[in-house]
């Protein structure tokens, strides 16, 4: 083992532009030739040529991973012809949003965007925070090794937020290909099969969460054609803090100090990896770019994090994600400048590079920093929690990032520069295609049929044997857990977890709707966020309370289209969120998900995930969506509209989901909402459910998988507009409906507050589902439940 | 009050909860990180509790690495503790490390049949009158479940034993993971020593219950479990 730095000079002063993007495609720096031009110019400016290092460093900061630098680009987008500037769709539509929001809401959202992630007022001394992240390029290529190091990772974002919060939950989030899709039909080498695909990352979620002891509450499956070259992998962790630790600030004088796993070669450049298309050779070339999880080092570095943050010593507090040291030794020096000491750090094994031992993205590493004088007080912690530490930099406030290794100076560079990413200009264009009538009519033999139909779709099956493998009751905390009913097997619409010294109870939910991002983004935006505000609203949580978080994916940026689609989404997205008051606390995003097959490249539908936390203010406000009783009233808030477009109904008609897409109203939605708060807080609501993916129809099996009543509803009771057909009325979704039990006592406030009632639940246990008095549906809840709890079974 | 000492390894990851339900069940708790473990620790408990979790990854064998770390940091002091009537209890991770310390009869806890990790909520019976963790328990009840390695396997006829002779006090309503007499739970001849799969801790009170309408009891049976120990050592 050498006592010497390794590393190189690269000569880029005297490179022409073409020879300069030739220079990051060789280094796989992912720089575009006015990014290098950029780089330089500041190299002109420093009088020299930079080492390798300063070149990685550079790359993986300027990544779109760490920079996300198409959010904050300035875009030509033209729409239906009409052209407009976005000058940032960050800051226009995301972070305006919030702003606005916490002008009319002062004392709820505590931070948002400065940090790991959002944090929202919990109770007048705790604070709730949730953050979500992507792992879809690794989990393609390993799925075991990418979800496992995915939930790992947005882990440690919480341990790193605020000075280090608790980790109390976790959700979980895929987009796979069909569990059937045929081998053959895969056109590309080396590409691994849907199935595959699944296992791996359903067990490299199970395998991290439950060894790190959070439970894993919520999550959701989508399937889809075009999800099977590009998987999508969508990690969240919930975390708690008390408010006074959530200020953190780097000083001049403090030490920095990393603690956890040792530095090794896996994840080498994962952040410019993840800033590239795959392709069959990504394969074979970037295994190196997919690190290694080993949850045990991790609970080590919680329980030491948590145990020093409770003593006062931590000052600042960040994970070690992508970009490795010096992304996160960087940000935390970005203000004030310091000196860093590769050769301090502890390895896996002999012999790394320089720039390996500063980019290497190994798992299971916090960067804290702490005054000098109490740095016995923190080793005394990491050796009671068995975590390594050490000394990894000293702020200095000279306003540049020194790396020393060995004796060498390897990085040198104005920490004003190394942060000052050039800003980016693209294009994008969107056109709304017009609703077609369907070319069939549709008139199936039987509803009840087409009712097996759906529950039987891998949009709607049971992901039981899923959930079963995720433990989601550790803590002790899981009040309204992803299975209930009287067997414990019913759908929820979300979960409710209880938090330690507190009163108030924390709601989790999600949605996504790719099928609608296909043909209209911007409902998409609009539904996603009313789906998920929606689930929280039902389960009891105070509709003024709610925080939500957007994590987006999509194709490739540079297709006018397909960033086009990203900007309506966004749009779409806003407004409903500024309509519902529901700040966008934190987010990320994730492009490139596309992949060169034999027959040209596929590229994922622009896919938002909108995930959301409600604060529920007393246990007994808490409703699941399981129905309880025979003889009370089922009642229906929202009304139904014309459009089957996107539903999964829709997957089986010929052409019904040409037509237009289902319409609705924010303001007129967000009242109810509130209303059936106050009905909820009353006690009056003994079960909710929300209308989603299946429509009504659906929704009412569901409610009766509790096993506990049967179902009686008649149709022309239903509030709906004049021109909903028969497959509207039962199967289409229309956002911002919820379905309620409520006892026969409570029936006049319940339609005070706006309830319809459309039938009863009934001791027979039959799902009936009358129009006008005659039968559409008439099936036994037995049968339709074994038919949905077991469509994941041959598969999983 | 009766002081529980809970013995945290790196994995292990039920102390909060399990602390908290030692508390409500009278105990004062105390959670020992496994680097400061030392015979003399023990002087000041009553109980010892090895909680769920995934001790050391659980990648050798379950609980194989936290046995071997407590045997070479205790040697013979954790017998000698229950010989003069200390009580020691696992749970899950617990269990599993307790089958490999000797201090319950003989059995391994392997891989469940399906090859799964298993979250869910099992009937549970009970079979035995003198376990004082059972005492306050009825014949029948309900707890949640969640292991990859939680089939109880014995020496040929051993499984049927313990459920004929008590040892075997604790047995699953129904087959969950594969176990051998369906045993969920072992106890020692002195009935202070037991250890189980199921996790009691998660059930305190009714509100972790998956169905709202769940009455069954006062409080969640899990409760009843803490706070027999407890009356045992007030007695």
């Amino acid at each position: 083992m050498s006592a010497t730095a390794v590393f190189r000079t690269i000569p880029v002063r005297e490179l022409l532009a073409d020879q300069l993007l030739d220079l990051s495609k060789k280094m796989k720096l992912s720089l575009s030739k006015a990014d290098m031009l950029v780089v330089q110019q500041i190299f002109n400016d420093e009088g020299r040529d930079p080492t390798d290092v300063e070149l990685e460093v550079i790359a993986q900061t300027w990544s779109e991973h760490c920079k996300h630098r198409i959010f904050n680009a300035k875009i030509y987008h033209t729409l239906n012809g009409e052209q407009e500037v976005v000058d940032s769709l960050f800051k226009t539509y995301i972070r305006a949003t919030t702003e606005k929001i916490m002008a009319d809401k002062p004392d709820f959202v505590l931070s948002a965007f400065v940090d790991n992630a959002g944090f929202v007022k919990l109770d007048d001394d705790k604070a709730v925070c949730l953050k979500v992240e992507t792992h879809n390029h690794p989990s393609a290529i390993e799925p075991y090794a990418g979800a496992n190091t995915g939930l790992g990772g947005v882990i440690r974002d919480i341990l790193g937020a605020g000075k280090g919060s608790k980790p109390v939950a976790s959700i979980d989030v895929f987009c796979f290909g069909p569990p059937d899709t045929k081998q053959e039909d895969l056109k590309a080498k080396d590409v691994i099969h849907p199935l595959g695909i699944m296992r791996g990352v359903v067990r490299g979620v199970r395998d991290y969460g439950n060894r790190m002891g959070i439970p894993t509450v919520n999550g959701a499956i989508q399937f889809d054609d075009t999800f099977i070259y590009n998987p999508l992998v969508f990690c969240g962790t919930a975390g708690i803090i008390p408010i006074k630790d959530i200020a953190k600030e780097v000083k001049p004088g403090q030490l920095l100090i990393a603690a956890g796993g040792r530095t090794g070669k896996d994840g080498l450049k994962g952040a410019t990896f993840s800033s590239a298309e795959l392709t069959t050779d990504s394969h074979e070339e970037d295994q190196t770019a997919v690190q290694i999880g080993n949850p045990i080092e991790e609970k080590k570095v919680a329980d030491f994090v948590l145990a020093a943050r409770e003593a006062g010593l931590i000052e600042f507090i960040t994970d070690c994600g992508a970009g490795g040291f010096s992304s996160a030794a960087g940000e935390m020096l970005s203000e004030v400048g310091g000196e860093v000491y590769l050769h301090h750090c502890p390895l896996k094994e002999p012999g790394l590079e320089s720039w390996q031992v500063f980019i290497s993205e190994s798992q299971e590493r916090m960067v804290m920093s702490i005054e000098e004088h109490n740095l016995p007080a923190l080793q005394a912690i990491a050796d009671k929690w068995q975590s390594e530490i050490f000394v990894l930099a000293k702020a200095d406030g000279n306003k540049r990032l020194r790396v020393f290794h060995y004796d060498s100076i390897v990085c040198d560079l104005p920490v004003d520069k190394l942060h000052g990413a050039p800003r980016r200009e693209m294009r994008a264009h969107w056109r709304q295609p017009a609703a077609l009538a369907p070319k069939v009519a549709v008139r199936p033999e039987s509803w009840t049929q087409v009712l097996k139909t759906l529950l039987a779709d891998f949009a709607i099956v049971s992901r039981e044997p899923i959930i079963r493998e995720y433990d989601h009751e550790v803590q002790g905390n899981t009040v309204l857990k992803p299975l209930a009913g009287a067997a414990g097997d019913a759908p929820q619409d979300g979960s409710v977890i209880k938090v330690d010294g507190s009163k108030q109870l924390v709601a989790l939910a999600c949605a996504l709707l790719p099928e609608w991002g296909k043909n209209d983004p911007h409902a998409m935006g609009r539904a996603c966020v009313d789906e998920c505000v929606r689930q929280l609203v039902a389960m009891g949580a105070n509709p003024q309370r709610i925080a939500i978080l957007d994590n987006f994916c999509m194709g490739n940026p540079d297709a006018e289209k397909e960033l086009g689609a990203l900007v309506e989404c966004t749009k779409g997205m806003a407004e409903s969120a500024i309509a519902y008051g529901a700040p966008f606390v934190s987010g990320k995003d994730s492009f490139y998900n596309y992949f060169i097959t034999e027959d040209g490249p596929v590229s994922i539908p622009v896919t938002l995930l909108v995930s959301g936390f409600g604060i529920i203010e007393d246990a007994k406000h808490v409703v699941g969506a399981s129905l309880r009783r025979a003889g009370s009233k089922l009642c229906l808030i929202g009304g139904t509209t014309a459009g089957l477009r996107g539903s999964v109904f829709a997957k089986y008609t010929k052409g019904a989901g040409l037509d237009g897409a289902p319409t609705w109203k924010e303001a007129a939605t967000w009242a109810s909402y509130e209303k059936y708060h106050e009905l909820a807080k009353s006690g009056a609501v003994l079960a909710c459910h929300d209308l989603s993916e299946g429509g009504l129809g659906v929704a009412l099996a569901e409610f009766a998988f509790s096993g506990k009543a049967g179902v009686k509803v008649e149709l022309e009771n239903l509030p709906a507009t004049k021109d909903c057909t028969v497959a509207e009325l039962l199967f289409g979704e229309t956002p911002g409906r919820l379905l309620l039990e409520v006892a026969p006592e409570h029936l006049t406030a319940a339609k005070a507050a706006g309830a319809v009632v459309i039938g009863e639940a009934t001791n027979e246990k039959y799902l009936n589902i009358t129009l006008r008095g005659s039968t559409l549906i008439d099936a036994a809840v037995s049968d339709l439940k074994s038919i949905w709890q077991g469509g994941l079974v041959p598969y999983y | 009050m009766p002081h529980a000492l809970l013995i945290k390894f790196p994995g292990t990851n039920c102390d909060v909860e399990t602390s908290r339900a030692l508390e409500a069940a009278g105990f004062t708790a105390e959670v020992l990180p496994v680097s400061e473990l030392a015979p003399e620790v023990l002087g000041k408990a009553q109980l010892v509790v090895f909680s769920g979790g995934f001790s050391y990854g659980d990648y050798v064998m379950s609980g194989r690495i936290s046995q071997l770390i407590t045997k070479h940091k205790l040697g013979d002091r954790l017998k000698q503790f229950v010989a003069d009537g200390g009580y020691v209890l696992g749970i899950c991770n617990g269990f599993q490390i307790l089958t490999q310390l000797d201090l319950l009869p003989r059995g391994s806890l392997i891989h469940n049949t399906t090859g799964r990790f298993i979250c869910r909520w099992v009937p549970l019976k009970k079979n035995s009158s003198t376990s004082p963790y059972l005492k306050l328990l009825p014949d029948n009840f309900e707890l949640p479940v969640a292991h990859a390695e939680g089939r109880f396997v014995g020496e040929t006829g051993d499984a049927d034993k313990y459920v004929k002779d008590g040892h075997g006090a604790l047995l699953y309503g129904k087959n969950v993971n594969g176990s051998s007499a369906q045993i969920a739970g072992l106890q020692d001849d002195t009935g202070r020593v037991f250890g189980l799969m199921p996790h009691p801790e998660r059930f305190i009170g009714k509100d972790t219950h998956y169905d709202p309408d769940w009455n069954g009891a006062e409080r969640g049976w899990g409760y009843y479990l803490f706070k027999g120990v407890a009356e045992a050592l007030a007695a």
